[in-house]
């Protein structure tokens, strides 16, 4: 898998250059790169117009390169001061530390960037903001010229992002570049002078956003190609940026999405019967998941479209019985039920197939024959006796039906590739004969053979009368597969589109756009 | 056909064969050494001493499946025996009526470390070496640490101390308790269910299974054999005194983990534990015969649970080896 192939991007002095793009379009990995954990294997990078030969995150930091995490990597137990310390003074084992002096910085520091936090408070009792705020005080202190912030305000209150949107700008007015990455389109024209829109490990276009007017001088190129043997951009100056036209959110979304849904995807064929699942106001406090209105028919794939951390894969926990659910309610076929355990679902008929194959959905030790039945211990081995026979009959008709390829029921888990372990853990529940089949990213790091039989499957579930509930971060395969595609944002369903949906109306509905009717 | 051939090998290879092989070759070794070692009476008097802590084994085959542990079990011997002498003598009990409150209480004390372990979700290390302590602490205070139970009637000291149908009398029980066990294990889905917990408790949940049930099921198991063990080893005896079982949870522990159960769950089988269990009753036996003082018994089980152990790693270290001399070292791909 190539997570980057040709991404071209400059940050200049004193801007806020936003990154954008889908789940898995890149941007981590981009991240990596531009701070040394991850090598290009191709393309060059130039930090003040110098070439880069090999960057490590010692030398990133060297060249004043900082990143603020969405979760701050600082030690709770030690005081701000000390933690700062840590960052910025030459360690060495002999060295009295000068505590005056160190206090003196952090509280420097910490004034620069106008944050009302003591030096001497340990980093536990802050808040998730102000922990942020300690590592950009850090970053300053080491210098920074480049400063990366992967979704700063993910965790925070409104409050707490107009002190850090200040914190921003102020440091770009203090000749810092930030490269800013968010999924919140409204921060992004709020903040931002300039975004690059990433799709598939391409640098889809840059655009400037604000209306700022940019200084050509004293400007910093951070150029990144992967695969990709020379970087198309060269934007020292403003160049490229007056060039580029004026965005606004419908565009942007536009760009983030991009690409047609391929006709590779096999058509729906089956026609909608009745009302299997129904969820009027289902909420779980625990589980993050708030007023869940939603209908699954039977012979239907409702795809579940949203963004990482939407609240999909804890609706569909709920569903299993796994977080269960405290207020709203549950109806199968029209019978109001309670789901307090895996158990208890399993009795009703919901089968779930979850996100993560190697921890949850496949006993990775055990043979695939036993994996295969462990849903169905009560109905294969009555009174609780196993039946080999019977077992491996059944598990040869799955690996038979669903092609997994193994070299017999006896493989362990393990063994097999990860869409064969999928589809054993598709055959699990499909042995369950279950009324409702939840998928969670059923075709997550699949191979694209294994990922069409997969689609395949799902479909003739479907036309055999299944209700299936698709939850999937792959936005084509939402469009391609759904009937219905619900999208889910904030623990809540956002918005109900039809399957024929453009993958535009999808995106901004996951990022919040009022775009979605009804 | 290779198959076959790897089959064999396979099976050759299988822990539970090693640990045959080492039980004959004791009691080869001890039969040349010792005089009487070979009798018909020394071989029962091996099983008779071997059925207490082989009856622990037994039941601590199941939790250590389920990657759990049961400390208390050896404390719970010696709490059953005085409490089954209490029945006994101070109320009055008849003999079967003692034996079958005491089976009752060793179900509730196997119920309570389940409870700790499943309700407040407490490792089952930390909980039963809680119990471990409360269950001697409790016989302690029962017996104020001197009172003993002796004079049990005749007919209650024949199931430690005769014969019947020509074998010790507990025998028949232990074979029964074994073949019980061993067909829990191998045969039902309970059995599937503790190894699948060992493996990945997580994952058997989200396959529906009650994990919190089958754990527990484990754990009263043991109460409950605890329990057997304590009447026999009483009956044994012929007295219950509250140091009872002392200790007898880690030659319980010895013998399942020799017996090829990994400790971290999964991987193990009943008649494992069983030639485990042979395998140190042997060698204690022998070594008397041998004339070896028996501090060398504790020795000798160490070194043989340490032979044993890496017995079947070491085909396993030598065969990795040669893989990764054959291909050749490539950089992962990351995805």
């Amino acid at each position: 898998m190539r997570a980057l192939k040709g991404v071209s991007f400059d940050l200049l002095a004193g801007e806020v250059h936003a990154l954008l793009g889908e789940n898995g379009a890149g941007k981590s990995t981009l991240i990596k790169v531009i701070t040394g954990a991850h090598q290009p294997d191709g393309g060059s990078i130039e930090i003040n117009g110098e070439q880069v030969a090999h960057l490590t995150p010692a030398s990133a930091h060297k060249l004043g390169i900082a990143c603020i995490y969405q979760q701050p990597a600082l030690f709770p137990d030690l005081t701000v001061a000390e933690n700062i310390g840590l960052r910025l003074e030459p360690s060495s084992p002999l060295k009295k530390v000068n505590w005056p002096a160190r206090r003196t910085r952090a509280t420097e520091l910490l004034q620069r960037i106008g944050a009302e936090i003591s030096p001497e408070a340990e980093v536990r009792s802050l808040s998730m903001p102000e922990q942020q705020l300690v590592e950009i005080a850090c970053a300053l202190g080491a210098g920074a010229r480049i400063v990366i912030m992967d979704e700063p305000t993910a965790s925070l209150t409104q409050k707490e992002q107009h002190l850090l949107f200040a914190v921003v700008k102020d440091l770009r007015a203090n000749g810092v570049g930030v490269i800013y990455i968010s999924h919140r389109l409204d921060e992004i024209f709020q903040l931002a002078d300039r975004v690059t829109v990433l799709r598939d490990g391409e640098s889809v276009g840059t655009h400037a956003i604000g209306a700022r007017v940019c200084d050509p001088q004293q400007s910093k190129t951070t150029k990144n190609a992967m695969e990709s043997p020379k970087a198309e951009f060269d934007s020292t100056s403003c160049g490229s940026e007056s060039r580029a036209p004026e965005m606004n959110e419908s565009s942007l979304i536009k760009l983030m999405v991009g690409r047609e849904v391929s006709a590779i995807y096999p058509p729906s064929e089956s026609e909608a019967g009745n009302v299997v699942l129904s969820l009027k106001h289902l909420g779980c406090s625990a589980g993050g998941v708030r007023d869940v209105s939603l209908e699954v028919r039977a012979g239907e794939v409702v795809g579940m479209a949203g963004l990482v951390g939407a609240g999909r894969t804890e609706l569909a926990r709920v569903l299993f019985g796994i977080t269960p659910a405290d207020s709203g309610e549950i109806l199968l076929n029209g019978e109001r039920v309670t789901i307090n355990s895996a158990q208890e679902a399993v009795a009703h008929g919901i089968a779930y197939v979850p996100e993560d194959r190697r921890r949850h959905g496949v006993i990775l030790e055990m043979p695939i024959a036993h994996n295969m039945t462990m849903a169905i211990h009560r109905r294969i081995f009555p009174g609780a006796w196993l039946r080999f026979g019977a077992e491996k009959q059944l598990a040869l008709d799955f690996i038979h039906n669903l092609g997994v390829k193994a070299y017999g029921t006896e493989a362990p888990g393990g063994s097999l590739s990860g869409g064969n372990q999928q589809k054993v853990s598709l055959a699990r529940w499909l042995a369950t004969k279950p009324k409702l089949l939840i998928l969670d990213e059923p075709t997550q790091g699949v191979d694209v053979g294994a990922k069409s039989e997969i689609h395949k499957i799902i479909r003739h579930l479907a036309k055999e009368g299944l209700a299936v509930l698709m939850i999937s971060s792959d936005l084509p395969e939402v469009l391609g597969m759904s009937d219905r595609i619900a999208v889910m944002r904030g623990g809540t369903i956002t918005a109900m589109l039809p399957g024929k949906s453009d993958a535009h109306e999808v995106m901004a509905a996951a990022l919040g756009q009022k775009e979605g009717a009804e | 056909m290779n198959t076959d051939k790897h089959r064999f090998k396979t099976a050759i290879l299988r822990h539970e064969t090693i640990l045959l092989c080492v039980v004959i070759l004791e009691w080869i070794y001890f039969n040349s050494v010792g005089l009487r070692f070979g009798s018909l009476d020394n071989t029962f008097d091996i099983m008779r001493h071997s059925v207490e802590i082989g009856l622990l084994a037994l039941a601590m085959t199941p939790i250590i499946l389920t990657a759990g542990i049961d400390l208390s079990v050896g404390s719970l011997l010696g709490l059953c025996a005085i409490l089954f002498g209490k029945f006994w003598r101070d109320a009055h009990m008849p003999i079967p009526l003692a034996a079958a409150c005491t089976i009752g209480i060793g179900a509730l004390a196997g119920g309570l470390n389940a409870v700790l372990i499943t309700w407040l979700r407490l490792p089952p290390l930390i909980v039963t070496l809680g119990t471990f302590s409360l269950f001697r602490g409790l016989a302690e205070a029962i017996t104020r640490g001197v009172d003993t139970f002796t004079n049990f009637p005749a007919s209650f000291l024949f199931l430690g101390q005769e014969r019947w149908l020509g074998i010790p009398a507990q025998v028949p029980i232990f074979v029964a308790a074994a073949i019980g066990i061993w067909l829990l294990v191998h045969r039902t889905t309970f059995g599937r269910s503790f190894r699948a917990i060992g493996f990945a408790p997580e994952g058997t949940r989200y396959a529906g299974i009650p994990v919190e049930r089958r754990l527990a099921m484990a754990y009263v198991l043991a109460g409950i054999v605890a329990a057997v063990a304590a009447i026999i080893y009483t009956s044994r005896l012929g007295q219950a005194k509250a140091d009872a079982g002392t200790g007898y949870e880690l030659f319980a522990i010895t013998a399942v983990v020799l017996g090829g159960t990994s400790i971290f769950g999964g991987v193990g089988t009943v008649h494992g534990t069983l030639l485990g269990v042979a395998a140190i009753a042997v060698l204690n036996n022998g070594l008397v015969h041998a004339r070896q003082p028996r501090e060398v018994a504790g020795m000798l089980t160490g070194l043989l649970l340490i032979l044993a152990l890496t017995s079947s790693t070491i085909p396993k270290m030598l065969a990795s080896l040669r893989e990764r001399r054959q291909t050749p070292v490539t950089k992962p791909i990351t995805t």
